[in-house]
């Protein structure tokens, strides 16, 4: 705790935009009231303390562009937080999240959200969580999603969309909205097809990435996937597909079950 | 359509006058129509005989005879000498002794009966106008007989130009474009309009979507050249350089007409997109030379106009596109690159925006850093990940590298 008043004390000398507080074992920022007086901090990063929660009161840091509290214990976010108007990027990844608060949705400006490695899922996300469309940048890998709502095709600026190692069975058709992906990353789910639409994006390319492997493809994509992801495109678009598709959404397989064991994940434990 | 003239109907009546000196001067022109050769009937021709513009004498019958009571006739019958002359045309009466005497073209009225057939009032200033036997003061022969102008609506004396349906002075009788007088030239009529012939070639061209040659006046087919902003057939001009009659491909510089293969020996710049000489402000990049409207964005082809463009493999993009496409875009502040950048997981960074993903501290060039969904991590942060992802993560890891 006397570490952190040092910190809070430089802080609040030297007037710096970047408070960096790292490694420090911080478990609690309400101690030091002081601590919301530095409203002059544009970026706070406080990654690999032992923060169990992120006060109400981070509001009063109103300049904040960027939060990162990567690697903490923090269970849940204050709902006062999306009052932050100048907040661009917010990572909470590798923290114990298993819901985002109510109204998380109104961020203003908000950029890149990376909440990888907690315990989302689905259920998880607030009312108006897709209202975030100045996002471009969504990062859910490590959680345990097992579909995605349709309304991700709202996040009409989402340039990167990273849902690696959660419990995905489906993605919606609705991606093929988001003109803008250039980065896609769904391996590691249940996975057996693609919809169709995913064909209407640009995914391959130098500047692009897809990424698939360790999914449960049927044969046809697998084998496309074997040779390349420009021929899992050049094959989800041509009309033999959309046929099987059709055919294979019809006969409503069950999923294929869980295989990953996630209970060694540290956002399980404690 | 063509234009026919009448001969002028000759005056049927000699002008009686009581005197010489008293004339008005409608009086006047009256004896200059009268004096005109005589010989020829009247050869009034129903107007609707006539096509286009029939031109016609003077007003039919126009006569113009004065009696003033009191006033000596001096071509007529003194009123001591009635008794030997009989009897007024009107009202077949004889003339009492000293009773005046109004004496026309030999026939002799009481004063009181020589008057207008259609207002039975004395004919003012002594002038009438006789037709189909009947003498009618100047306004109401006007009013019964004169035609009216179909354009200004004046009654028209004199000449009259009859066309279209309608008489009109031949000064109002003009061309409906250019409001050249008709009269004397001629006219064609085109949808219902009077117009001259230049303007009726201008319209049919017009119609057609032609043009129509400032030299021959005639439509141009196919194939006009533009010189001095007016079009022409190629044909009337020759190459300024080697005098080879020109054709429709003929460029004009400096107000002097060349075909094209002259033209394009003059050392003029040739546009790299349309492939055509640019005769006006020429943009130089790429190694070519542009029409400054063709010189565009690789991307979104919108023209530069100036402002700065960025050239790649021989290609030119807006800042913007630029950017979008090459990926110079700092993927920490979203906005553009301008100097140095740090490239690394196609993404782009401001080279002091490069920092650990996860604790925000800068790297460098030099600073060894691992991947995490595609974003850098350094080894410090790296070493703090639970060993269960560090697995996951080397087994995917190399996995990729077996491909």
């Amino acid at each position: 705790m006397s570490k952190l008043k040092k910190y809070v004390e430089e802080s609040k000398n030297t007037k710096s935009p970047d408070l960096e507080i790292i490694d420090r074992g911080v478990s609690n920022l309400s101690d030091n009231p002081a601590f919301f007086e530095l409203s002059h901090v544009t970026r706070l990063t406080l990654t690999h303390n032992k923060l169990t929660t992120i006060p109400a009161a981070i509001t009063n840091l109103y300049n904040l562009e960027i939060l990162n509290c990567f690697n903490n214990h923090i269970k849940e976010l204050p709902q006062t937080i999306s009052s932050l108007a100048k907040l661009k990027i917010i990572n909470v990844g590798m923290n114990k999240l298993s819901a985002l608060p109510r109204g998380f949705g109104a961020f203003p400006v908000l950029e890149v959200l990376d909440v990888t490695y907690n315990n989302l899922n689905e259920n998880s996300l607030p009312a108006n969580f897709f209202h975030l469309d100045s996002l471009r940048a969504l990062y859910l890998g490590d959680n345990d999603f097992e579909t995605i709502p349709p309304e991700i095709g709202k996040l009409k600026n989402l340039q990167i969309l990273v849902l690696r190692e959660n419990d995905l069975v489906a993605i919606p058709k609705e991606i093929g909205e988001l003109q803008r992906l250039r980065e896609l990353h769904i391996q590691g789910n249940r996975l057996t097809v693609l919809p169709p639409e995913i064909g209407n994006l640009d995914l391959v390319g130098s500047r692009q990435a897809f990424r698939g492997e360790n999914n449960p493809w049927v044969t046809p994509i697998a084998d496309q996937y074997q040779v390349g992801v420009s021929h899992v495109f050049d094959y989800i678009r041509t009309e033999t597909y959309k046929f099987l598709y059709g055919r294979h959404m019809a006969a409503d397989a069950p999923p294929p079950p869980k295989t990953a064991d996630k209970s060694k994940k540290i956002s399980r434990l404690g | 359509m063509s234009l026919t003239t009448t001969p002028r109907p000759p005056n049927p009546m000699r002008l009686q006058s009581l005197s010489e000196r008293n004339e008005s001067g409608l009086f006047q022109r009256r004896r200059l129509h009268a004096n005109e050769p005589e010989g020829q009937n009247n050869t009034q021709v129903p107007d609707q005989l006539l096509a286009g513009i029939r031109e016609m004498g003077p007003q039919p019958d126009i006569n113009a005879g004065a009696s003033v009571p009191g006033f000596p006739l001096t071509n007529g019958i003194g009123s001591d000498m009635s008794m030997g002359i009989g009897v007024c045309r009107r009202c077949g009466e004889g003339f009492g002794q000293h009773q005046q005497i109004v004496n026309s073209n030999g026939e002799v009225w009481h004063p009181q009966c020589f008057v207008c057939a259609q207002c039975f009032q004395p004919f003012p200033e002594g002038i009438f106008y006789e037709f189909e036997g009947r003498k009618y003061c100047e306004h109401d022969f006007h009013v019964l007989f004169a035609p009216c102008c179909g354009k200004c609506g004046e009654f028209v004396v004199g000449r009259v130009i009859k066309a279209l349906n309608n008489s009109w002075h031949p000064d109002c009788f003009r061309c409906q474009l250019c409001a050249g007088p008709l009269a004397d030239s001629g006219f064609v009529k085109n949808a219902g309009r009077a117009l001259c012939r230049d303007c009726n070639a201008k319209e049919k061209a017009r119609g057609l979507g032609k043009y129509v040659c400032h030299k021959c006046h005639s439509i141009i087919e196919e194939g006009h050249i533009k010189y001095k902003g007016e079009a022409f057939h190629p044909y009337h001009f020759n190459c300024n350089s080697c005098s080879i009659e020109l054709n429709a491909d003929a460029r004009e510089v400096n107000g002097e007409l060349y075909c094209l293969r002259c033209h394009d020996k003059m050392g003029i710049p040739i546009c790299g997109a349309c492939r055509r000489p640019i005769e006006e402000r020429v943009v130089h990049a790429l190694g070519k030379a542009w029409h400054v409207e063709h010189f565009v964005c690789a991307k979104c082809e919108k023209p530069f106009f100036g402002t700065r463009h960025y050239e790649k493999k021989g290609l030119a993009y807006c800042e913007i596109h630029y950017h979008q496409l090459f990926g110079n875009i700092c993927f920490t502040c979203n906005s553009v690159i301008s100097g140095d950048v740090f490239h690394a997981f196609n993404k782009a960074w401001h080279v002091n925006h490069f920092a650990c993903s996860i604790c925000d501290r800068k790297m460098s060039q030099k600073t060894k850093f691992f991947e995490f969904d595609l974003k850098p991590v350094c080894k410090f942060c790296y070493d703090k990940f639970p060993g269960e992802l560090k697995k996951r993560l080397k087994k995917a890891y190399d996995e990729q590298n077996k491909k």
